[in-house]
């Protein structure tokens, strides 16, 4: 080839390749922003009506999920009146084989309206359940423990409507790029996890004075 | 030169240059967006759950270094090679072509066995990178047969 030719060869080469480069880097640094809409449907603590979102993709048998409740409990009755706290499910059903279920146990409660019950008994006690084949045995125990209708609870763990509820909160989560758990958006902005509570609660008081 | 013009005139042995490029460029782009994607702690995966489990896992990476990045390298000496090879023809990156993807399918091979048996879940971006490095271990050992009586001494593939 002449060497006109061959310095264009190269220099279009390294061109295109620069240019892809970037372009893949800039993707992949562009920090996800939260297509979290809220529906009026999902479970919340605090004030329907405040105007700062709490959004927590969380997962029952996550340890660190479980290690942030005591936090987000304590943030709800703290700070309920000025601020809304959602839970929504993503279970990391590959690494946590009891996940679905327990998120469905909460959903199966919650028909009954003792989801937060649930919710809360889940995180308390997730080391007796987390890992047993029995789980929803152990889940039906706690149903009992709540005074729930146990024919009702455990025929709507396994439901195709409470199914539905849990897998919708997951497509949101990932259409939100929630890539663990537990992921937090604050107004809709992911944040990164706050290392303790005090720290989380000056996020949300710097929020609250936007 | 191996003319780009004459594309579709070109026997399907000079095609196949042209294939280990395009194979080793996707390579690289998809490597270079996971050893980027490590730093960020971010990435988009919606097609399949399981990408984080597995870029978060203890295998993602060597004293600091994502896995990733050496894709980055191996891929874009495979592109380099490829690209002098249509350039000008030569016993070195010859050798390149025919030999390295081996070790980058090896590589790969271990690195799916690590996702299916040990980490227990599946990342597209990673997957993806195992057919590329298939398809370049194929077409790698297609032109050695080929061009093997150019380069003698690889004549033994």
């Amino acid at each position: 080839m002449k060497k006109k030719n061959r310095i264009w060869f190269w220099l279009s080469v390294l061109f295109i390749l620069a240019t892809l480069s970037a372009l893949i880097v800039a993707i992949a640094q562009n920090k996800p922003q939260g297509s979290t809409t809220i529906t009026g449907q999902e479970w919340f603590k605090g004030n329907p009506e405040a105007e700062v979102s709490l959004i927590e993709y969380s997962d029952f048998q996550c340890p660190a999920c479980a290690s942030y409740y005591p936090l987000l409990k304590r943030l709800a009755e703290e700070m309920g009146d000025e601020i809304k706290i959602i839970y929504r499910h993503f279970p990391l059903s590959s690494i946590h084989p009891q996940a679905d279920l327990a998120a469905q146990a909460s959903e199966a409660a919650g028909v009954q309206g003792y989801f937060w019950e649930m919710h809360d008994l889940l995180f308390e006690k997730q080391s007796e359940w987390s890992g047993q084949k029995n789980a929803k045995d152990i889940f039906i125990g706690y149903g009992r423990e709540l005074g729930l209708d146990i024919e009702l609870f455990s025929a709507d763990i396994d439901s195709r409507a409470v199914k539905k509820i849990v897998s919708d909160d997951k497509i949101s989560g990932n259409q939100a790029f929630v890539s663990g758990t537990p992921t937090l958006f604050l107004n809709g902005e992911k944040i990164n996890n706050p290392r303790s509570y005090d720290q989380l609660r000056q996020l949300i008081q710097n929020e609250l004075e936007k | 030169m191996i003319s780009f013009a004459n594309l579709s005139k070109m026997n399907w042995k000079n095609k196949l240059i042209y294939l280990i490029a395009v194979l080793a460029l996707i390579g690289f782009l998809d490597s270079l967006y996971l050893s980027a994607s490590h730093y960020s702690q971010s990435i988009h995966c919606s097609i399949v759950s399981g990408c984080q489990e597995v870029l978060a896992s203890p295998y993602s990476e060597i004293i600091g270094i994502p896995i990733a990045f050496g894709g980055v390298i191996f891929y874009l000496f495979i592109l380099i090679n490829a690209l002098l090879y249509i350039d000008q023809p030569n016993k070195w990156s010859f050798r390149s072509l025919a030999y390295i993807p081996i070790a980058g399918f090896l590589f790969s091979l271990y690195l799916t066995y690590l996702q299916f048996f040990v980490i227990g879940a599946l990342c597209q971006y990673c997957l993806l990178s195992a057919l590329t490095s298939t398809g370049l271990l194929i077409s790698g050992l297609r032109l050695a047969k080929t061009e093997s009586k150019k380069y003698p001494s690889v004549k033994n593939l």
